[in-house]
């Protein structure tokens, strides 16, 4: 039967996973899930306790790289021979296409293992004329499509029929044009090797944006490393914590009570007063290596007696990114979350929470 | 899916408010605008004008919010109708009509709605927001414009605008709903002025209030739009109205299709 | 650097894993009062009223009823977080789309961004210019 308003009863779906575990754990699976999210355009992180910034932090983050931007850059570039031996197979390479919507255009990203993975809508997809799977999340009547390209695959030679094949299509058949930000992560030294390889086109180089800020007197909830579903009395919830998290990197007020007008919102409890938080806000194209480096800081910082019980880091990955973690589908659909939290505490246990959207596999 | 389409942008004779407003669209992130010209036959017999191109609009086009391209303008011809005979213009291949890229039809009454969704040579049929619908929205009609590929539009400014407006738009959306189940439905401004236009997923939000599921309130706005778009230059092919160009054979041209299967000539709209 | 992960003699830290499907009560949105004049200013209070105004204007009492909390309100920008029940978004949402005048003022609200997740509004790509 139609029901006309059902749908204002409906929730978007929506996903919250949280993990727990122990940093230095063999089977821990923490530093796969930071490496497997390619794609990330901001990392915070949270020290309590902390009032000036540590010099390892410091320069860690100072170490974080520059990154490119390339204009009206065809996607055929991209598969050439010449820039997979010199980029693909001599390290990680990363490029997402820079000011398209997952939701409304054609968009592309090459993931660090080789993957070129193309998120086209159905007119592209048949004009293009390779293979490729109908999107998860367009409904019957497919509307985007999904092509994977393995550019390091053994068969990808230069003179094999696919190549070919890929090359005519992206060349000849449908050319596409995007603009793209490129990262490169290698063991080798010559660090402006993508700048003078696209030196023929609009090539611009980045660097992150860093800021430093001291949070004072900060209610900050208490938390109990061994009980993610947290204990009335004792401890938050990871889903409470989440929730402030949000409240604090976004400046929202903590003390009010339910009687206020404005909003009823308040530090879960227990929660204690914090004298100062150190917040760091980095903002650019960051690779999940140089966010693995920063989990290293973090680590060390323990090393020594601290009075923080925790450390918190934020990362959040590109809306419009065609992919989650790994090769997972990512959509929007109207808001395209895409992000995770570490928690490391004292004890180097850690929590790991990620969120995704309505147009997301999980994670 | 494709991008977010606003596919009734009113034509007005100030360029400057015209120009406004499609600022606004490209602001908003709509990805093309149709540029609405109205033909009312009981006001009075209008000739139809030349529409205006997107070159004496802007020398250069406002850039999409958040993307690296500009905003793409179309031309749509709507003709309020309450006699059949109104529609004949639409058959006229000498007059300006050939430079329309969309053709909307506005029914007066239940035949005219009939006429259009069944027979007339148009892409769009608009449903009455701003008053009560004179007719009932019978089945039949709906089901076969749906198979002619007949899109519905709702206009959501009057609802912003006036409160006894805004419920009848709700009304009349919900009955059309209740025939239609949601296909179909196009979801644009029909904004004056760019204050009254909103974004795509505030339209696309809007749409549930009409009854829409999440899905087809986001097509609403933007692979409805396209295929409105589509749908209209297949209509303006099957009349004749085709620039034809010959296709200069290039060497590697995949030879392996044969001849008869390979596309001599390229309709270039 | 493989440690049993015991720091006090604890037994070694297990694996635990929790799917929170749909779990979040409120959704989350950033938004903007647009006024077609400059220097209009409303403080925060006027702006929550403007809010719970718009609800009852579209969704009558039941509506005005939604509990809405203003997290954050910035005067000079008139930019605003809003936290709103789960089951409210649209309601909430369509209200704020609908109104158009303020004290007989013109205006529209922009919705930035929305999310199930406060966090998420933390860092918006789409918000983002790199270059």
């Amino acid at each position: 039967m139609f029901v006309p308003l059902r749908w204002l009863r409906e929730t978007p779906r929506h996903l919250l996973v949280c993990e727990r575990s122990h940093v230095r754990h063999e089977r821990s699976r923490h530093a796969s899930h930071v490496r497997d999210h390619a794609f990330n355009c901001r990392v915070s992180f949270l020290i309590p306790d902390c009032g000036i910034v540590p010099e390892a932090f410091k320069s860690a983050v100072a170490g974080l790289g520059e990154y490119y931007l390339v204009k009206n850059l065809s996607l055929h570039e991209l598969v050439t021979e010449e820039f997979i031996n010199t980029f693909v197979k001599k390290g990680s390479c990363y490029a997402l296409t820079y000011n398209t919507r997952i939701d409304q255009d054609n968009t592309a990203a090459l993931l660090p293992t080789g993957k070129l993975i193309l998120s086209v809508d159905k007119d592209t997809y048949e004009e293009l004329g390779l293979q490729g799977h109908p999107s998860r999340y367009s409904g019957k009547k497919p509307m985007r499509y999904i092509i994977t390209l393995d550019l390091s695959e053994s068969t990808f030679g230069p003179d094999s029929k696919k190549h070919k094949r890929i090359i005519w299509a992206l060349k000849e058949k449908k050319p596409l044009e995007f603009d793209f930000l490129l990262a490169w992560h290698h063991t080798g030294s010559e660090e402006s090797i993508l700048m003078s390889y696209f030196s023929k086109n609009q090539i611009q180089a980045l660097q992150p944006k860093v800021t430093f800020s001291t949070l004072r007197n900060v209610q900050c909830p208490v938390l109990d490393n061994n009980k993610l579903k947290g204990e009335p009395e004792a401890a938050c919830s990871a889903q409470e914590f989440f929730e402030w998290l949000g409240a604090i990197l976004s400046c929202v007020g903590l003390e009010n009570t339910p009687s206020s007008f404005l909003s009823t919102y308040s530090c879960p409890q227990p929660s204690t007063f914090v004298e100062q938080v150190l917040l760091c806000t980095i903002t650019g194209f960051i690779l999940p290596e140089k966010i693995i480096c920063l989990l290293e800081q973090i680590c060390c910082y323990f090393e020594e007696p601290k009075l923080a019980h925790w450390i918190s880091l934020v990362v959040h990955g590109f809306a419009d990114s065609p992919v989650s973690w790994r090769e997972c589908e990512h959509g929007f659909l109207k808001g395209g979350e895409n992000l995770y939290n570490l928690v490391i505490f004292r004890s180097l246990d850690y929590w790991l929470q990620m969120a995704v959207g309505a147009h997301d596999d999980c994670p | 899916m494709a991008g977010f389409v606003d596919l009734n942008i009113p034509h007005s004779l100030e360029k400057e408010s015209l120009r406004k407003l499609v600022e606004a669209a490209a602001h908003l992130g709509y990805s093309t605008v149709a540029i609405n010209y109205v033909i009312d036959y009981e006001e009075k017999k209008k000739e139809v004008v030349k529409p205006i191109s997107s070159s004496e609009l802007f020398t250069s086009l406002p850039m999409v919010q958040g993307k690296s391209k500009p905003i793409k303008i179309l031309s749509r011809l709507t003709l309020v109708v309450s006699d059949p005979s109104h529609c004949n213009i639409l058959r006229a291949t000498s007059t300006n009509i050939k430079f329309y890229d969309i053709f909307a039809v506005f029914p007066k009454n239940g035949k005219l709605f009939h006429v259009a969704c069944t027979t007339l040579d148009v892409d769009l049929v608009c449903i009455n927001v701003t008053e009560k619908l004179p007719f009932y929205i019978k089945r039949p009609s709906v089901n076969v414009a749906i198979d002619r590929g007949i899109y519905f539009e709702l206009v959501y400014v009057p609802a912003i605008k006036d409160s006894t407006m805004r419920r009848y738009t709700i009304s009349n959306a919900l009955s059309l709903m209740q025939i239609c189940r949601g296909k179909n439905i196009v979801l644009s401004s029909a904004a004056e002025k760019p204050l009254q236009m909103r974004g795509p997923y505030d339209v696309a939000n809007l749409g549930w209030l009409f009854g829409l599921s999440e899905s087809n309130a986001k097509a609403a706005v933007s692979t409805n739009g396209r295929a409105v778009l589509l749908h209209g230059e297949a209509r303006k092919t099957a009349c004749g109205v085709v620039h034809t160009v010959k296709k200069p054979r290039t060497p590697d041209e995949d030879d392996s299709t044969p001849a008869t299967k390979r596309p001599k000539w390229h309709c270039d709209e | 650097m493989i440690e049993s992960g015991d720091d006090k003699g604890f037994k070694p830290a297990s694996y635990e894993r929790i799917v929170l499907k749909n779990a979040s009560e409120y959704y989350y949105l950033k938004i903007y009062l647009e006024f077609q004049e400059v220097g209009i200013s409303l403080n925060a209070v006027e702006f929550k009223q403007l809010i719970i105004s718009a609800l009852k204007r579209l969704h009558g009492e039941v509506g005005a009823a939604l509990p809405v909390d203003v997290l954050s309100y910035e005067e000079k920008t008139l930019l605003a977080i809003l936290r709103v029940p789960i089951t409210g978004l649209v309601k909430l949402w369509s209200a704020l789309t609908l109104l158009d005048s303020y004290q007989n003022r013109k205006c529209a609200f922009r919705v930035i961004q929305t999310s199930p997740f406060l966090l998420a509004l933390a860092g918006n790509s789409r918000e983002l210019v790199l270059d």
